[in-house]
């Protein structure tokens, strides 16, 4: 029976501030982005075609009265926000950024569904930046965020259209193994979409679900209980 | 996909047992979703097979290809008993639309309907499919075998022997095969197969009910043929119709694999009807894929991976895979396999190499970066926002962006709120209003709550602060509320908002209601009350669920009046009010035998 403090933070912020410090430790720096985006952004770029099945493997909630505009899917949009910019002022690799924020599926909610939830993404481009530097940043992240437990990752094959290599991340605690989050490296045509020279750099990306890091870490059984606006939420 | 371990084994004599291949195909290939041994030795692997290849690997032989090569082992095509005596035949086949690449179309006379033999029952029943007759039996297991859907048409039913592939009429319908008894209402955009007179079949989806084989159909038409993608998706989606064959023309095949489903269908009816006379094959082929060939080098493979993969172990993951290449030193030029509609470059080399080399001997090694970037501005003030309303005494909570009201609205959404938010205060009242009511569990005197959140208008989206109580709640713009609340000096204490958090456990709440008691009681004056609170803790039982919380104290002629507040709840039920009478009771009988009073 532990006293409440008197102002406190929602649980998923104190989750999204902690995985952005270990990231910005690890040489990432923060970048955000709109939550309301146009198809390009979130899917052209990225190397999704029109008509491909791998558009309608994400429900996606789209706008009425604003044909191409969309909830964003994913913070991957303002991945390539970013490169744009980047390039359009004159800038080049090296960089790493990670993207924290809200995303949206069109889908039933349960214990572990919800239509909003967040994410972080990360995105890591340079001349030589490979699937081992990939291992090797989310081993550490989850080695830091999981601090005191016994942690290891494994990759498995898996598909995205904006990653080739594409894999699936399982994250290790204890004995026990979790599906956790996909990766890969950055598929050539989502750096040329932005003007970076694919043939020069080339990098990964990775997309980690925040409400998932939060329901493990913190042992929060339900995802529905974060967005009700309900103080019992903040525990900690 | 459902694949059966003994139909792999009929084409790799020497695969190893079921847990080394769910092993492999894991870790080498794509996730399996439940793996099913049998009593009789066989196993049903339920494979996720990805996307970018169920061009060919919706099919034991797919399967089969991928499990030899990454062991190294011989996969073997068994011998195709072909027809001898081929007659020239009537059929015609006219393509009016696009949408068809290839149909090849073949005539079989004198066949006889029957049962299946007993192995081909046992192989479609083991991936849960029923056994309908030998026909319709042979082209399903054509089609699970090498991934090619296939249709058989009673020839009779035709108008003549002749097959235009065309879209249909809008406010056609056509009644299909299957139990369903569906009539599916067509439009302009579907493709067809018609005779010229009648549609027989929906191009790719389904087949109608009365082209169908039945007992008594001695002739049949067998339809081998490719589709656009894109068109049968449409219009399966627009039926609600997914069937096996529709799936697979979804995600695109390779009209070459046209060739070799004829021949092993061929085979098959061959093999049941002995005395049936085949005719020549027509096909009409439009659009022949033109030969594709990349190139790439050990070099680049490793660079991607992170791990030195040479030239010679590259060699031999191709050679497994039978792949047709040329090398010249560290360079390979290979042409891609009709079948692989995936690769298209370098980078799929990448991962065709790195997965079958293996993911865990990639050492993980953490790189150094030199980039000048800094965090994002918003980012930065979003934090400082939080920390000053938390230094304030606010309280964080986060609210649905789907409201029943707004100036946005979604096109379809699975929940009935298709609005998205305008402004936070409207949800921001709803919280105190909700938190109000759980004053007593949440041990606050008052509800002071704030939302940092996106809002939406007509103009677009922006981010605002909202902070307030019960009197009164302030909302602005995120600049706004940095300019106005926000001092200078704590933008450095920034960091202060990263400490680790150490992992703790949440405790989930009930959702039963709660009861509140408020006791007070008279103590000597140089009492504390700790004796009152370890009584209440004793005899409230496990349905105490707060720390009893003293809200008033005064004393009077050398007494001090302690007054406590007490919640009880269940986990599991409704409490009642005689419950609660019961235990405030024992807690009152217990201070008046210590020879205190209570008010």
């Amino acid at each position: 029976m532990e006293e409440y403090k008197k102002g406190s933070l929602h649980p998923l912020t104190l989750i999204m501030n902690e995985a952005v410090a270990i990231f910005k430790d690890l040489g990432f720096v923060v970048e955000v982005g709109p939550e309301l985006e146009d198809e390009w952004y979130n899917f052209d770029a990225l190397n999704v075609p029109k008509d491909h099945p791998a558009r309608d493997m994400q429900d996606t909630f789209f706008i009425k009265d604003k044909k191409g505009f969309v909830l964003r899917t994913h913070t991957s949009n303002t991945q390539i926000r970013y490169m744009e910019n980047l390039v359009k002022q004159g800038g080049k690799p090296p960089f790493a950024i990670v993207v924290p924020g809200k995303v949206f599926r069109n889908e039933s909610t349960d214990a572990t569904h919800e239509m909003q939830f967040h994410q972080i993404e990360g995105l890591m481009i340079g001349e030589n930046i490979s699937v081992a530097h990939m291992k090797g940043i989310l081993l550490e992240f989850f080695k830091r965020f999981f601090e005191g437990e016994n942690v290891d990752i494994r990759l498995r094959p898996s598909f995205f259209p904006f990653v080739e290599p594409g894999f699936e991340i399982d994250l290790k605690i204890g004995e026990k193994w979790i599906e956790l989050l996909g990766a890969g490296m950055v598929h050539p045509n989502v750096l040329n979409n932005c003007g970076i020279d694919n043939k020069v750099y080339q990098g990964f990306a990775f997309g980690i679900g925040l409400d998932r890091l939060m329901m493990m870490k913190l042992k929060v059984p339900d995802v529905r209980f974060s967005y009700r606006g309900d103080l019992r939420m903040n525990q900690f | 996909m459902l694949v059966s371990y003994s139909w792999l084994k009929s084409y790799i004599k020497d695969i190893p047992e079921v847990d080394k291949i769910t092993d492999l195909i894991t870790f080498h290939l794509c996730e399996i979703e439940s793996v099913e041994k049998k009593e009789d030795g066989d196993a049903i692997f339920d494979l996720k097979i990805l996307p970018d290849r169920a061009h060919d690997l919706l099919s034991h032989q797919g399967v089969a290809r991928e499990v030899a090569s990454l062991l190294g082992l011989e996969f073997k095509l068994p011998e195709y008993k072909l027809p001898e005596s081929e007659k020239d035949s009537p059929l015609q086949i006219e393509i009016e639309d696009p949408g068809c690449i290839r149909y090849m179309g073949r005539i079989v006379r004198n066949i006889k309907v029957g049962p299946s033999p007993e192995w081909m029952v046992k192989y479609l029943e083991s991936v849960g499919q029923r056994s309908i007759n030998n026909i319709v039996d042979a082209t399903n297991i054509v089609m699970l075998d090498c991934g090619q859907p296939i249709h058989a048409f009673d020839l009779s039913k035709l108008s003549s022997e002749k097959i235009i592939v065309k879209n249909a009429n809008d406010g056609d319908t056509l009644e299909l095969v299957g139990s369903e008894k569906i009539k599916a209402n067509l439009k302009g955009t579907d493709l067809m197969i018609t005779d010229g007179v009648n549609n027989l079949a929906i191009a790719g989806v389904k087949g109608g009910l009365l082209s169908g084989i039945s007992d008594t159909t001695t002739d049949i038409l067998i339809e081998v043929a490719n589709f656009d993608a894109v068109s049968v998706r449409k219009t399966a989606r627009r039926l609600g119709i997914q069937s096996d064959a529709s799936k697979r023309y979804e995600n695109k095949l390779s009209p070459t694999l046209c060739d070799f489903a004829m021949k092993e269908i061929s085979a098959l009816v061959l093999e049941m009807c002995g005395d049936a006379t085949f005719e020549k094959v027509v096909d009409v082929y439009n659009n022949v894929p033109v030969e594709k060939k990349i190139s790439f080098d050990s070099v680049y493979i490793s660079k991607v991976l992170g791990v030195k993969i040479s030239s010679e172990d590259i060699e031999k993951i191709l050679n497994n895979y039978k792949y047709e290449f040329t090398k010249n030193g560290d360079s390979f030029e290979l042409k891609v396999p009709n079948m692989r509609l995936d690769i298209e470059g370098a980078h799929d080399m990448a991962e065709e190499i790195g997965r079958v080399y293996g993911y865990d001997k990639i050492i993980p090694e953490i790189p150094h970066i030199d980039s000048e970037s800094v965090d994002n501005s918003t980012w930065t003030n979003i934090c400082l926002a939080k920390e000053k309303l938390v230094s304030d005494g606010y309280k964080e909570v986060m609210n649905y962006v789907f409201q029943d009201k707004g100036e946005v609205q979604v096109l379809a959404s699975a929940s009935d709120k298709k609005f998205l938010r305008d402004n936070l205060t409207d949800s921001l009242k709803e919280s105190i209003k909700l938190n109000t009511v759980n004053l007593p569990l949440l041990e606050m005197d008052e509800v002071k709550v704030f939302e940092v959140g996106t809002i939406f208008t007509k103009e677009g989206e922006q981010i605002n602060v909202a902070y307030g109580d019960k009197k009164n709640i302030t909302e602005m713009t995120l600049e706004e509320f940095m300019k106005e609340k926000v001092s200078a000096e704590e933008f450095v204490k920034n960091a202060t908002l990263q400490k680790p958090l150490k992992q703790q456990i949440f405790k989930s709440w009930s959702i039963y209601p709660f009861i509140t008691r408020d006791i007070a009681v008279w103590i000597p004056e140089r009492m504390g009350p700790e004796k009152l609170v370890s009584i209440y803790k004793d005899f409230g039982t496990e349905l105490l669920v707060k720390e009893p919380k003293l809200f008033d104290s005064f004393t009077k002629d050398g007494r001090t009046s302690f007054a406590y507040r007490l919640v009880f709840q269940s986990d599991d039920r409704t409490l009642t009010n005689e419950e609660v009478d019961t235990i405030m009771l024992n807690i009152t009988n217990e201070i008046k035998s210590l020879g205190f009073e209570v008010r």
